[in-house]
């Protein structure tokens, strides 16, 4: 590069900065080729991946795919067993689960974003829920153990669906906070000015401007411990067989792949992936249900 | 809206399970047994009325549960410490005992050809042995032909009852590898690589030339890996059958073994399998819910008495019929209602 450059240097003025502009501006536009090839290059192993998960789950777990695995429910190996304890327990988890941390987490939300802001205690509460939000999931469901399984002396679906909600709750936090800090003041001033009390600005103004927002953080939580192991593991433990009693252990389709995955039986192993690709295109489409719906709002 | 029709769904689904499921009872533990007892479970269930629940969550884990008494019983690969049962009040009885092969993958060796004796299998992996064409392993193996291969040895990476099954074989046949690496669930291993779980290992045996491993008898049958024959303590060369693997059973001194505890590790016999070993079941001797604990004992009961044919499909190993009777006696004498009763 240095030499090209050297090599013109003998030319008269006009001519020499011309060129010098020339070369750098060559120099730019490949500098932005060479990133921006990088930044396709990222993209595209980033893509890859996720298309080699779900092509991988496809085969796999396609071909395994029957009535039985939504009729039957888990059996030994060779007796043509299904999902169907684990599909109904995992969904009975998540949606109470869901049920019992959105509600918490909508409070706390609404708290740090209307009451608290700046305030010492609104930011103390805040990075204990950012750290909650990161916590390694194996020790929420620990510390259920503690809290739930051990002094009640026994595993139970209760358990798993608290363990669920701890997870729940800083994410739905941390959305419904964002999303009612994007509200322009003007909106509050106006309801405000109007003669609304700040509960019914914040009931009838805010929470339907972010509604959209909130909703999408909720459908983020429901995708995030749907696929969850760790926290079941201790809690509600899984069950080989049909059982609703939230009282008694309960199946979920994590801790079934969890324990099919390695076993030596190819139809366990099936099973498994199976249980994958429903979870996976489950998340999926959740998540992608909570794009439309933010998409569909603005 | 829908979370109401759903928790309506819940709550009903309780109030029947109730009634409906009042023989469930809850294990959990050791991941080797889960399928035999799943199985186990679905055929007692029609005969006993019991329903039961068993998660393999882990040796490590079982033993936790039940000295926390979250479950009815717990089960463990390894013996529980006697110290431990002891102070958590416990009664440990053998359910089924299992084997461990050793896999290979060797172009042109064939299966249960190959002939390992014990101090070369631990040569093999400290990695003082690293090729197939290794005199020692020709000399073993007259009649094979030994390709100028390196060996590769696959271990468990994960802490694993099969790991320690293993290593206390290869203490037992070599006292150079019982002081330099010993036996435990996880040890040091001085060569070779390692891989998740017996279906890690048998995959990547399967998929690696040159390379040897160890798994649960059901690993290398379900995947008909290609094993090798191993020498026993009477210095004879025996191929892993069910047959092979009976006999060690039988051979095994139950009757001095403390809480059941008994090694079945390289045991005497022309025809016995050198690397088999128990799994058990913990259950506390003062239970809280003395019906609960009983449904356990009349589930293995029902077990012991039916379920050898089961067991022997899915390439377990049933306990001697002796065994089977102190197991009983020990039930009756040990574990008690808080009247003093037998529960059992």
């Amino acid at each position: 590069m240095s030499a090209t450059l050297s090599s013109h240097s003998t030319l008269p003025g006009a001519i020499k900065n011309l060129n010098v502009a020339k070369a750098l501006g060559r120099r730019r536009s490949r500098a932005s080729t060479v990133v921006k090839a990088l930044c396709v290059l990222a993209t595209l192993i980033g893509l890859a991946l996720l298309a080699s998960i779900l092509l991988t789950l496809i085969v796999r777990g396609f071909g395994g795919i029957g009535l039985g695995v939504f009729t039957e429910v888990t059996k030994p190996p060779g007796s043509n067993g299904g999902l169907l304890n684990a599909i109904v327990g995992s969904l009975i988890q998540t949606v109470i689960g869901v049920a019992i941390g959105t509600p918490v987490g909508l409070l706390v939300g609404t708290y740090l974003a209307e009451y608290a802001r700046g305030s010492t205690l609104g930011n103390a509460v805040r990075f204990v829920s950012d750290v909650l939000l990161s916590a390694p999931s194996i020790l929420i469901g620990l510390f259920i153990y503690q809290l739930v399984v051990a002094p009640f002396g026994g595993f139970s679906g209760i358990a798993g669906c608290i363990a669920l909600a701890v997870i729940v709750i800083p994410i739905v936090v941390r959305t419904t906070e964002d999303m009612l800090s994007l509200i322009p003041v003007a909106m509050r001033e106006a309801a405000m000015a109007l003669g609304a009390p700040k509960w019914k600005m914040i009931v009838q103004v805010c929470y339907r401007a972010a509604k959209d927002g909130i909703v999408t953080g909720v459908l983020l939580a429901v995708a995030r411990v749907a696929g969850e192991t760790a926290p079941l593991l201790f809690t509600s433990l899984g069950n080989l067989n049909w059982s609703l009693s939230l009282t008694k252990p309960m199946a979920s389709l994590p801790v079934t792949i969890y324990q099919y995955a390695g076993s030596a039986f190819d139809d366990w192993v099936q099973l498994a992936w199976v249980g994958a690709l429903l979870i996976t295109f489950g998340v999926l489409a959740i998540n992608i249900l909570a794009r439309v719906v933010l998409r569909g709002g603005k | 809206m829908k979370i109401n029709t759903v928790l309506a769904f819940a709550l009903a689904g309780y109030a029947t399970t109730a009634v409906a499921q009042a023989q469930q009872i809850t294990g959990a533990g050791a991941t080797f047994p889960a399928p035999v007892y799943s199985k186990w479970a679905e055929s007692a269930k029609p005969a006993t009325g019991i329903e039961l629940n068993y998660q393999a969550i882990g040796s490590g884990g079982g033993q936790n549960q039940i000295l926390n008494r979250t479950v009815d019983f717990g089960a463990s690969d390894a013996p529980m410490d006697a110290a431990k049962l002891a102070s958590g009040n416990i009664l440990q009885f053998p359910a089924v005992m299992g084997a461990v092969v050793v896999i290979v993958n060797i172009p042109g060796v064939e299966m249960d050809a190959l002939k390992l004796p014990g101090e070369l299998l631990a040569d093999i992996y400290a990695g003082t042995i690293s090729k197939w064409n290794d005199p020692k392993l020709v000399e073993a193996n007259r009649g094979v032909t030994l390709p100028n291969l390196a060996i590769a040895p696959v271990y468990r990476a994960d802490g694993s009852g099969t790991s320690f099954v293993y290593t206390s074989y290869l203490s037992a046949v070599s006292a150079d590898w019982k002081s330099k690496v010993g036996a435990a669930t996880s040890v040091k291993w001085p060569a070779g690589a390692g891989a998740k779980g017996n279906d890690g290992v048998a995959a990547t045996v399967r998929n690696t030339k040159g390379s040897i491993g160890y798994v649960e008898n059901a690993y290398a049958t379900q995947n008909k890996l290609i094993t090798v024959q191993l020498r026993n303590k009477a210095r004879q060369f025996v191929k892993p059958t069910a047959a092979a693997f009976n006999a060690a059973a039988s051979a095994g001194n139950w009757r001095d073994a403390k809480n059941f505890a008994v090694d079945l590790i390289d045991q005497a016999g022309d025809t016995s399998w050198p690397i088999v070993s128990a799994t058990f079941i913990l259950l506390p001797k003062d239970p809280k819910d003395p019906g609960r604990s009983a449904n356990v004992m009349k589930f293995f009961d029902w077990a012991f008495t039916n379920g050898a044919a089961t067991a022997q499909a899915l390439e377990y190993i049933p306990l001697p019929g002796a065994v089977q009777d102190a197991v009983r006696s020990a039930w009756h004498t040990e574990i008690k209602n808080p009247d003093g009763k037998p529960v059992f």
